[in-house]
């Protein structure tokens, strides 16, 4: 009975282009039901190859990406309250425990990405265990926000720096696990599944069924060859730093894509924080009862309206008015409220945007820069 | 995943395409361990108590009645019942109980029953397939089985947990995987490797200390056969005594000296300073400093003063202590030797 170890297939296929191995699965297939009928298809398949196959290449991939998996403890900061003062249903609903938590080596000269839901307590210091037990004292760079990364530096040189996935390469269904150091150990802990689904989150993060939750965020995605797919963040809902992780293990677990990681990497080395951004206005969905009849008729008029611009906005700068239709954003036409909202729910202040807007019979475009919430001021936070 | 599609795929068509008396030929480990170790789990039902469950899982370790499980409160209750895999239903008394490990060994009366040996759990290696079996929410009703799930080894690690808020006493060794067992019913359950050996048992539902999540986790068979081999001194009423971390200090006599004050700052327990050193202490002659900080002793991580001084009275006279600490922008390494006082 081969057991753990005492066997192992390799793969030779795997050498092939995907679409290669695609149709050679399906001819196989093809060609196995064309010949059940005859005497040969009898012999059920014994199991237990595939089993420890399937477990000696968790562990081989374990044992490539294992050494740029890093262990993040911190000292101080407090438990964040969404309520001071106030309990019920709006008090935080998810304690952040004590840590230990994951990060990934991304350069071999010390800088360390993980999740910036490890650092919502604000810690005053911060330390990173190497793979190899090598100790160092971290200096927290920037924190992305919208994608819930935070990304640090330690004086070391020579780590090493993971292999990662071209994103083009996934493929729903594909094995994926995920790696954490959060209940320490002396290894990584993994946990299997599948990737469920591409671009969710507004394009940022792949989805997949493999366990995800404080164990793991800041740790990578692995492929069955050790490949990083991503970096494991809370991403689901939107606002409170905490959210999300409710979700965990739920089979719903997100990693960001490393197109992504790659579009505000220099933003978070520079030390920044990637908020997102606000244009100042509140929005209210289209009333076709209210348009006049004539317009009614007319298509490609659906829009969002503003119901209202804050003062000292990049809306007002831009001179944007009450009633005024957003047709567009960057030239994609923005539809009802809520795909606005989510189209608009990755866009980090700083950043600037084209709107098409449409007021009375003209038309027009406008680039805005995008501010933070707190820099509008309040007329947003109604919003 | 080429190799998993392709297996499955072909054994898949297989199935269904030939013809005769094998409809379900397709592999399936999970079947094969349950073949050989389902006959030996058992649905314990007792009175629910406060907010525990009143009912749970157990397995069967010798063929006259010896039933291992986790030392919920439903064992405290007068009325345990078994129910068997074969559909009989049994009354069973508490044979022994471990506070620490928290297992409790049941007896009924019965002959010749299936029954599972316990397997080292060292046989099994992180990525095998773990399969765990219980009466989760109760959902396997009568005479049904209980249920089943399977998953990967995911971690071996010590424990540091709680439960409802309280702390949880055993800390030591755990198998993790991910699979999803920490649900009302789970905990007593064995933990099966992919051959269906009995390598560990689920454990009650808890917190862990440092994620704050819920563990999904065995006590590995190791704990279980000691558990086992153990003489039979405890006793249900002793139960509510002192735990064995407290009496071992009782017999300690002398107190562990290190010579170190930390930092308060008024009512807070703030990050675990050192204030000063005492000249000629063991922290002095092991070069801990003013202002150094504490980040672990022994492995075991140091928050606050509360917490050292938690770790401080487990250390004993003439021990060795490794103290990392963060002085400056480095961290350090001292080994402490310890002194009496």
């Amino acid at each position: 009975m081969a057991r753990s170890g005492a066997t192992f297939v390799t793969f030779p296929w795997r050498r092939f282009p995907t679409g290669v191995c695609f149709r050679a699965t399906c001819v196989l297939a093809a060609l196995t039901v064309f010949s059940s009928s005859s005497a040969q298809a009898a012999d059920p398949v014994d199991p237990y190859p595939f089993e420890a196959a399937r477990a000696q290449v968790i562990r081989t991939a374990l044992a490539r990406i294992g050494p740029s998996i890093v262990m993040i403890e911190t000292v101080g900061g407090e438990q964040p309250l969404a309520e001071a003062g106030r309990g019920g249903p709006r008090a935080a609903a998810f304690r952040v425990g004590e840590g230990p938590t994951t990060g990934l080596v991304v350069s071999s000269d010390g800088l360390i990405l993980t999740s910036s839901f490890n650092f919502v307590r604000s810690p005053t210091i911060i330390m990173v265990t190497l793979a190899d037990d090598r100790r160092f004292v971290a200096r927290l760079l920037g924190r992305d926000y919208i994608r819930r990364l935070a990304l640090l530096k330690i004086d070391a040189s020579g780590l090493p720096a993971p292999t990662w996935v071209e994103d083009g390469e996934l493929r729903i269904g594909q094995y994926a696990i995920t790696c954490g150091r959060g209940l320490g150990g002396s290894t990584a802990s993994v946990s299997l599944g599948i990737i469920s689904a591409l671009n969710r989150r507004n394009g940022n993060a792949v989805q997949t069924d493999a366990k995800v939750s404080p164990v793991n965020y800041g740790g990578p995605l692995i492929d069955i060859e050790g490949r990083v797919i991503g970096v494991l963040v809370p991403m689901a809902g939107a606002g409170d730093e905490l959210a999300g992780a409710q979700w965990y293990d739920s089979g719903i677990g997100f990693a960001i894509y490393k197109h992504k990681i790659d579009f505000v990497f220099d933003r978070l080395v520079a030390g920044e924080a990637i908020e997102q951004g606000k244009i100042g206005v509140i929005l209210e969905p289209d009333e076709p009862s209210e348009i006049p009849l004539l317009e009614k008729l007319l298509p490609t008029t659906r829009g969002v309206r503003i119901k209202a611009v804050a003062e000292n906005s990049p809306a007002s700068r831009a001179e944007l008015r009450k009633g005024d239709k957003i047709l567009a954003l960057d030239g994609q036409p923005t539809g009802d409220l809520p795909e606005i909202l989510r189209q608009l729910s990755d866009r980090a202040a700083g950043e600037e945007i084209t709107l098409s807007i449409k007021r009375r019979w003209r038309r027009f475009d406008v680039t805005l820069r995008l501010e933070t919430a707190s820099e509008i001021g309040k007329a947003v936070e109604k919003e | 995943m080429f190799l998993a599609r392709l297996i499955v795929t072909c054994c898949g068509l297989l199935a269904i395409g030939a013809p005769g008396p094998r409809p379900s030929a397709a592999p399936n480990t999970v079947g094969r361990a349950l073949q050989r170790s389902g006959g030996a789990v058992v649905k314990l039902y007792g009175g629910r108590i406060g907010r525990e469950h009143g009912y749970g899982t157990g397995f069967l370790v010798s063929p006259d009645g010896g039933i291992v499980t986790s030392l919920s409160l439903l064992v405290a209750g007068r009325n345990i019942r078994a129910v068997l895999d074969d559909g009989r239903e049994l009354d069973a008394r508490v044979v022994r109980t471990d506070e620490y490990r928290q297992l409790a060994l049941l007896k009924v009366d019965a002959k010749d029953l299936p029954h599972l040996e316990l397997m080292s759990s060292e046989t099994i290696r992180i990525g095998d397939t773990v399969i765990a079996l219980g009466n989760w929410f109760k959902i396997a009703e009568g005479r049904e089985p209980v249920s089943v799930i399977r998953g990967i080894l995911s971690l071996r690690t010590n424990l540091d947990a709680r439960r409802l808020s309280q702390g949880f006493d055993y800390r030591g060794p755990v198998l993790i995987y991910d699979a999803i067992t920490s649900n009302p019913g789970s905990s007593g359950g064995p933990l099966l490797d992919v051959e269906g050996r009995c390598i560990g048992m689920v454990g009650r539902i808890v917190e862990s200390a440092n994620t704050n999540t819920r563990l999904n986790y065995a006590l590995p068979s190791e704990e279980i056969m000691a558990f086992l081999s153990e003489e039979a001194t405890a006793n249900i009423d002793e139960r509510a005594g002192p735990t064995s971390a407290s009496s071992e200090q009782e017999q300690g006599g002398a107190q562990p000296y290190v010579g170190i004050k930390i930092s308060r700052l008024g009512y807070h327990n703030v990050s675990a300073y050192v204030q000063r050193v005492r000249p000629g202490s063991p922290a002095a002659e092991a070069g801990i400093q003013a202002d150094d900080l504490i980040i672990s002793i022994n492995g075991r991580r140091i928050h606050d003063a509360a917490d050292y001084k938690d770790l401080l009275e487990s250390l004993s006279p003439g021990q060795s202590a490794r103290f990392v600490l963060k002085r400056g922008p480095k961290v350090i390494t001292l080994d402490v030797q310890i002194g009496a006082q």
